[in-house]
């Protein structure tokens, strides 16, 4: 199974896909290993992560316009680029910028929770927090078997050779096929 | 209309679950969510969804939720109205309901949330409610003798579907000081089966529906992690957990499918070595399989019929919730998460709280669940006091259940905030009487 059969997926969406944003600014970040792990969490939030990932609040028209109906839209850009269509759709996108759904990250940051008094819970406060035990288990990240070896760029898990240049080739430093 | 008519809504992130009190289960259970198949322009509704025939292969999905929060208030009205109108039958102005909201739930998204209830489709009272308290509320009834309800008290796990809460209920309410939260639930397991299906096999980084399906059906909780690992390794019919998942083709089926239903639960038989008992049913069984087709041969992936086969994914997806840390999440686990919960409550609730944990939440459904939580909670709680495990009957109803339990109790009329009141004071001030 670690055969590449991926050509037999024929119906499959061959959707064009790109390093998200957030990922691209974790690239240019002195700590890869620190931003390549927060970017790998916020793929696995990710409803459609096979999808070019928007940001729905940003100054970026493309973004804005992410939040209504025509979201889906944007990811056929790159195939379809109509200036006209696009243009309608900035005007429109300016329009309902202000009623665009905002990002939980968001909604949290404007909560101002922290501003709280020690004793009230709060999401914050409720965190499970950091593990106490020190012992980690590693897997492989390519065939999931345990892994003796850390990649020195990107700090994902691998077993042997064969892994490491899977690796590599593959998700070093990508977490978007 | 009789009385009152109460809709009990408990309104998940993954699922909505939707009926009328005093119902023992609700009458609609749909995602929550729309989603556009790649072959259309429209979008499909949540009933939709569940079709047999609709294919939703790269269909591109708008879920009103984020990170276990409402964010998306105008999608989420539309999927109500749809729910209420269609699915219901029921005119939300002769009506009262009752909602569930995620714990610690923001003031603004509060308030946005009576708006829509009160002002945009006009219910004539509203009870806001959480999660554990329902689920506490529902064991505390069907189990009258049991600790739960004598002690009034009990510690609530919820796997849901963007995270995951332990939360302690005392006297029928959470206490909310005590509640800790895991970032992992449903959604992220199905995204990282995806991220390996997709590394392994073929490219399903677009087909949430799919692999929901193939988590649902194949995958489930390791009870010894080292030694799934070296039967996970064996080649050809000495990997007890390898199984093959069929694609939908588009003209034969829409759905995916599991290719040998009864290949993939051989795993549930091992014994504590990790080795199959030979039966001499067993034997029969495996024969008429090797007349269709021998057994090196069953276990390869046929290229042409679009199907990829699993192995250890099936039991390291689940594996998250209880070791996030070895897949990098900078999170305990959820023993650990419990044994949190539990130590910021009152010692003298501790024995009872972990005699008393009940598993509720869609992933507790993966076998082996409740066994691998004991067997790691054990050696972190005090030999004197008892560890007890209980799964909801049905978890992923359970919470409705319990919903529909209390909105058709005696006092329900009491406690809920009637439209008038939400006029005179607004909603900052009638969120005060829903909890303590
Ligand atoms: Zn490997
Ligand atoms: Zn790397």
């Amino acid at each position: 199974m670690d055969d590449d059969v991926s050509n037999s997926l024929r119906r499959m969406s061959t959707r064009a896909r790109k390093v998200a944003p957030k990922m691209a600014a974790a690239l240019a970040s002195t700590d890869n290993r620190t931003q390549a792990i927060l970017a790998r969490l916020e793929a696995l939030e990710n409803d459609n992560p096979g999808a070019e990932i928007v940001e729905p609040n940003d100054d970026d028209d493309d973004a804005a316009a992410a939040s209504l109906d025509e979201d889906d839209d944007l990811v056929f850009h790159k195939k379809h680029p109509k200036g006209t269509k696009r243009k309608t759709r900035q005007a429109k996108a300016l329009e309902t910028a202000k009623k665009a759904p905002r990002t939980f990250l968001e909604l949290l940051h404007d909560a101002n929770l922290e501003s709280l008094p020690p004793h009230v819970p709060t999401y914050l406060r409720a965190a499970v927090g950091p593990p106490s035990s020190t012992c980690r288990r590693h897997f492989c990240t390519v065939c999931g078997f345990s892994a003796k070896y850390t990649c020195v760029r990107c700090g994902m898990r691998f077993c042997a050779v064969r892994c490491q240049t899977i690796h590599n080739d593959t998700r070093c430093l990508k977490f978007v096929a | 209309m009789s009385s009152n008519v109460v809709v009990v809504l408990d309104n998940g992130g993954g699922l909505i679950k939707a009926g009328i009190a005093g119902e023992r289960d609700p009458a609609t259970v749909v995602p929550n969510c729309t989603a556009r198949p790649l072959s259309s322009k429209k979008h499909l509704l949540p009933d939709q969804l569940l079709s047999p025939t609709s294919d939703l292969t790269s269909a591109i999905i708008r879920r009103p939720f984020d990170r276990g929060y409402l964010i998306n208030h105008d999608l989420q009205s539309t999927i109500w109205s749809h729910i209420f109108s269609s699915l219901l039958h029921i005119t939300p102005s002769s009506s009262s309901l009752l909602l569930t909201e995620p714990l610690f739930n923001l003031p603004s998204i509060q308030r946005t949330t009576d708006e829509i209830v009160f002002e945009e489709f006009n219910f004539k009272s509203l009870f806001v409610s959480d999660s554990p308290s329902l689920v506490h509320l529902y064991e505390a009834s069907r189990r009258p003798y049991d600790v739960v309800s004598k002690a009034q008290c009990s510690l609530v796990v919820d796997v849901g579907f963007s995270f995951t809460h332990a939360a302690p209920v005392f006297q029928n309410f959470t206490v909310n000081y005590g509640v800790k939260r895991m970032d992992l639930g449903g959604k992220a397991l199905t995204n990282y089966l995806k991220e390996l299906v997709s590394y392994r096999s073929v490219n399903v980084m677009d087909e949430t529906f799919l692999i929901d399906d193939v988590k649902e059906k194949l995958c489930f909780v390791s009870t010894d992690v080292a030694r799934d690992l070296q039967i996970a390794r064996r080649r050809g019919s000495d990997n007890h957990f390898r199984c093959t998942y069929v694609l939908p083709d588009g003209i034969n089926h829409t759905k995916g499918f599991v290719k040998d239903p009864i290949e993939a639960q051989r795993y549930l038989k091992l014994s504590e070595n990790g080795d199959l008992p030979s039966q001499s049913d067993e034997t029969d069984e495996a024969d008429q399989t090797e007349a269709k087709s021998k057994p090196s041969e069953r276990n390869k992936v046929d290229l042409t019929k679009n199907e990829f086969s699993l192995s250890n994914e099936r039991f390291l997806v689940p594996e998250m919730i209880f070791r996030p840390a070895d897949l990098g999440m900078n999170q305990a686990g959820l023993a650990e998460c419990i044994v949190r919960a539990v130590n910021s409550c009152h010692p003298h609730l501790h024995p009872v709280l972990y005699e008393s944990i009940i598993l509720t939440g869609g992933s507790t459904l993966f076998p082996g669940f409740a066994k691998r939580l004991e067997n790691e909670l054990r050696p972190l709680v005090p030999d004197v006091y008892q560890v007890k495990i209980t799964t909801q009957e049905d978890p992923i109803l359970g919470v409705w259940r319990g919903g529909s339990l209390l909105a058709s109790s005696p006092d329900f009329d009491a406690m809920c905030v009637t439209k008038s009141e939400y006029e005179e004071l607004g909603s900052a001030r009638c969120r005060r009487r829903f909890f303590r």
